[in-house]
């Protein structure tokens, strides 16, 4: 009996599991095709195996900032031009403790862990007086006072002001120089606990009321949710994962750029979501793989009009996949199905009636 | 009265708070600083104003987030630059421009040629696709031979509209630029009108099927076509003669052309823009925000390629150009006399284009446009449909329509905001991001879908955004200390930013806006 319920999750996922399969073997199969053997790759001497393994973090890392967006926004309803911060404040704290304070990894997690929190209070403060756009514009607001700190020549000596922040001496067990294999599945590893955690999230109860939120928050209210502290739990899990990815992010790459503080890249995040698929999970991993290529092909091989031809596919996903990648696809499956169900039952009367 | 006070009991007290404010910065510095500083403050919130106002049409009626709005209004300064510096240029794209639009004039032929189209089926499906598709080869390969811009992706630094301008400047440059002699101008015409009436009749055809029914052909279905195609041909024939009309013209009178032909091109991109992208995405508002930043990417990385890298500076009508005898001007009269370029006013050296000019156009935009909107029937159904859209539907006055009229006036506004700008603070690609950025902190302080409080919202930040640079510049005292504060540079933007999140703090609905 155990055996059947377990075979058949793994029918059910047979896809998700296929995609982590790929994952797992990427570094490898890449190593191969440039005639590195799997022993020279887990020993990290591969060189074009390494490049593709740091393209495949950055991904990670977006996936899992795209996800953190796509809880408040997507499922929530709650539209935020902020995000960027609780992205940002990771990627600088983890910085700033490993560099001038000498904090060792799990510490500096800890902090991560504190720091999230705190944003997500500091949201949730103004989260009973504003609503829709103008709870963006709040947010908008926050995070560019974060912007301006720091940028400030005044606390330059920590974050290095405009030029950002360099230097970063990360442990030597996980650092993306030497040990790019193991950061690898550190990050895909957690990506995939995060993806777990928030499947469940949004399957439990609480996350059914979230969405209900985001479809109707007078009813939600009306029914007698507090939604005020439903917001708060999905502010509180999205801060959490975002600065999460921001320490990954610093890790990875040793220096923070102020950008990742700016309204561009709570930008990148919408951008990803809306790609993937707004309110659904996949479409943000989907989409932060789209967005990441594109990104990487256009500029890599066309050059200077890159944001010519990445703002026509923009115009051309909104155009032709209404719903985003993965919600377009939901949609046509599900019309497929009902088709071939509408087909075979066709078929079946016809038969009877012979 | 007293009801009065208790109902906007907060707002009165932070315009209070905001009145006293204001009144301890202009204590704090002296009087021409404070006057030069009130009147860069008034001429920044003009701009926003240009801005924020359109945004706000548009927000409200269309509830459209349009983020291309910053890129349109870079778009309106560049197209302006175009008519007053490079005239032959804009002379020289007249005539495609009119040749390709004649096809779309004859929309009643279209329409009714459409539905008579025997073909069925897969042919109808594929038929328009082709049909963009020559058309699309034709126009390519007569424009690859008009000097208007390279199409090539990976050299923008060397557009001809840039080659030209190095040279009007005495520079060598390399190559020179390309002329229509490279093919014969009777096979260009002949391209540019089939690939006009072939991509006109290929869009009809999506449409097909859809209209009610054809409208009968009579002479008047050809008259805009006949009349467009006759303004090409003249425009290509006497191109010389206006184009030495248009270089012997009175800078002030190419400085006015220049601003109706931005206005005019801007509205007419907004009205294309409504009609083919914004309108199928009604029902997806989220989607919204994504077309438009794809559309602001595009806009701007089209600008690189027809106007190419440099930035330009454009120089000031004559009007507001003088220098030399009698400058700087002592009074209003005297400035009139000598045209210059500077006035004294209270000691204080002001430019009067940036500091008294656009200020000025400012304030009579927004009294034009409340009339507008107060006065005229467009104006009242504006003003119903930002209220309730579908009452104003369910009354039967076609919304359709007055939405693209308003998608044109709010992209005009901005197109207006980026000419008038382009003398005073120059031109770039990413100029428009900024005041993007500073209308929507405007609306968001004034109320998003109030105009005047865009109005309100723009002044505010106009103001505090000078008097913070002017602070940063001679510092604040800090009472009973001995600390001088200098605000620095990016405390700017900041400080508009806090003073929105407070007023939306304790306003959730701006200064001005209405509780929902």
């Amino acid at each position: 009996m155990a055996k059947d319920t377990l075979f058949s999750t793994l029918k059910q996922n047979q896809g998700m599991l296929f995609t982590l399969l790929v994952f797992i073997l990427l570094p490898f199969v890449v190593g191969l095709f440039n005639g590195a053997s799997p022993a020279q790759v887990w020993l990290n001497e591969s060189g074009h195996s390494k490049f593709i393994q740091g393209l495949a973090i950055e991904i990670f890392i977006l996936a899992l900032y795209a996800l953190s967006y796509d809880l408040i926004f997507g499922f929530t309803g709650l539209l935020s031009f902020g995000h960027s911060m609780f992205f940002a404040v990771g990627a600088y704290l983890t910085g700033i403790l490993l560099k001038s304070f000498g904090f060792s990894l799990a510490a500096t997690f800890g902090m991560l862990f504190l720091a999230g929190i705190v944003q997500a209070l500091l949201f949730g403060m103004v989260l009973p007086r504003v609503k829709g756009i103008t709870f963006a514009l709040v947010t908008l607001g926050m995070a560019s006072v974060f912007h301006v700190l720091v940028i400030s020549t005044e606390l330059g000596e920590y974050t290095g002001s405009d030029v950002g922040l360099q230097g970063v001496v990360v442990p030597a067990f996980i650092s993306p120089a030497s040990e790019r294999l193991r950061l690898y599945f550190v990050t895909l590893t957690i990506l995939i606990l995060v993806f777990l955690l928030y499947k469940r999230f949004v399957n439990s109860p609480t996350g059914r009321v979230c969405t209900a939120i985001r479809e109707n928050e007078g009813r939600a209210l009306m029914l007698g949710y507090n939604t005020f502290f439903f917001k708060l739990a999905a502010l509180m899990l999205s801060s959490l994962t975002a600065a999460l990815a921001g320490g990954l992010h610093t890790i990875y790459q040793p220096i923070v750029s102020p950008n990742v503080a700016g309204l561009g890249y709570t930008v990148t995040a919408l951008l990803i979501i809306l790609i993937g698929g707004v309110g659904t999970l996949n479409g943000a991993l989907v989409g932060a793989v789209v967005f990441r290529l594109l990104d990487y092909g256009l500029r890599r091989y066309i050059g200077e009009s890159a944001s010519f031809i990445n703002g026509a596919i923009y115009v051309a996903i909104v155009l032709f996949l209404p719903y985003g990648i993965v919600g377009t696809w939901k949609l046509k499956s599900m019309n497929l199905r009902q088709g071939w169900d509408r087909l075979l039952g066709m078929l079946n009367t016809a038969s009877k009636e012979k | 009265m007293n009801v009065f006070i208790r109902k906007n009991l907060l707002r009165l007290i932070i315009l209070i708070v905001l009145a006293g404010l204001f009144v301890a910065a202009a204590a704090g510095m002296e009087s021409q600083d404070f006057l030069i500083t009130l009147l860069r403050g008034l001429s920044v919130g003009s701009l926003t104003f240009l801005v924020a106002s359109g945004f706000s049409l548009i927000f409200g009626l269309l509830d459209v987030l349009n983020l291309a709005h910053g890129t349109l209004f870079m778009i309106g300064a560049y197209i302006g630059w175009t008519v007053y510096v490079r005239s032959d240029t804009f002379m020289d794209l007249l005539t495609p421009l009119a040749l390709i639009l004649s096809g779309f004039l004859l929309r009643d032929v279209w329409s009714l040629l459409s539905t008579r189209l025997p073909a069925a089926g897969r042919m109808k499906r594929i038929l328009p696709w082709a049909g963009i598709l020559v058309s699309g080869l034709i126009l390519f390969s007569v424009l690859r031979n008009y000097p208007i811009a390279i199409w090539d992706v990976g050299d923008y630094a060397q557009s001809p509209v840039s080659i030209s301008y190095l040279a009007s400047q005495g520079q060598n440059v390399q190559p020179p630029p390309a002329t229509f002699e490279t093919i014969s101008p009777l096979m260009a015409f002949a391209g540019l009108i089939a690939g006009s009436l072939l991509l006109a009749f290929s869009l009809s055809l999506f449409g097909a099927g859809k209209q009610a029914e054809a409208s009968r052909i009579t002479w008047r279905s050809f008259t805009g076509f006949a009349a467009f195609l006759l303004a090409g041909i003249i425009f290509f024939i006497f191109n010389n003669l206006f184009t030495a009309f248009l270089a012997g013209l009175n800078t002030n009178w190419l400085f006015l052309i220049a601003v109706l032909v931005a206005v005019g091109s801007g509205a007419g991109l907004g009205a294309l823009m409504e009609t083919t992208l914004i309108r199928p995405l009604y029902i997806r508002p989220i989607y919204q925000l994504m077309l438009t930043l794809g559309l602001s990417a595009i806009g701007i990385e089209m600008v690189r390629a027809v106007w190419g890298r440099p930035e330009f500076t454009m120089p000031r009508p004559e009007l507001f150009a003088g220098t030399g005898e009698g400058c700087p001007a002592t009074s209003l009269a005297g400035w009139w006399q000598y045209h210059c370029s500077t006035m004294m006013l209270m000691d204080g050296r002001i430019r009067v284009f940036n500091e008294i000019f656009i200020p000025i156009i400012g304030v009579v935009v927004l009294v034009a446009v409340w009339i507008l909107l107060q006065r005229s029937r467009l104006g009242m159904i504006i003003r119903a449909g930002v209220q309730d859209r579908e009452m104003v539907e369910a009354l039967g006055i076609n919304v359709r329509r007055v939405f693209t009229q308003v998608f044109a006036l709010g992209v005009g506004l901005a197109a207006l905001g980026g000419v008038l700008a382009a003398p005073s603070i120059g031109l770039s690609n990413m100029m428009g991001e900024s005041f993007l950025l500073n209308a929507l902190i405007a609306l968001a302080i004034g109320g998003l879908t109030s105009y005047p409080g865009a109005a309100l919202g723009s002044l505010l930040v106009g103001l505090l955004q000078q008097f913070i640079i002017k602070y940063g510049q001679i510092g604040i005292a800090i009472p009973f200390t001995e600390i001088v504060f200098k605000p620095s540079p990016p405390i700017v933007p900041a400080s508009i930013i806090l003073l929105m999140v407070v007023v939306l703090l304790i306003l959730p609905n701006g200064l001005l806006g209405k509780k929902e």
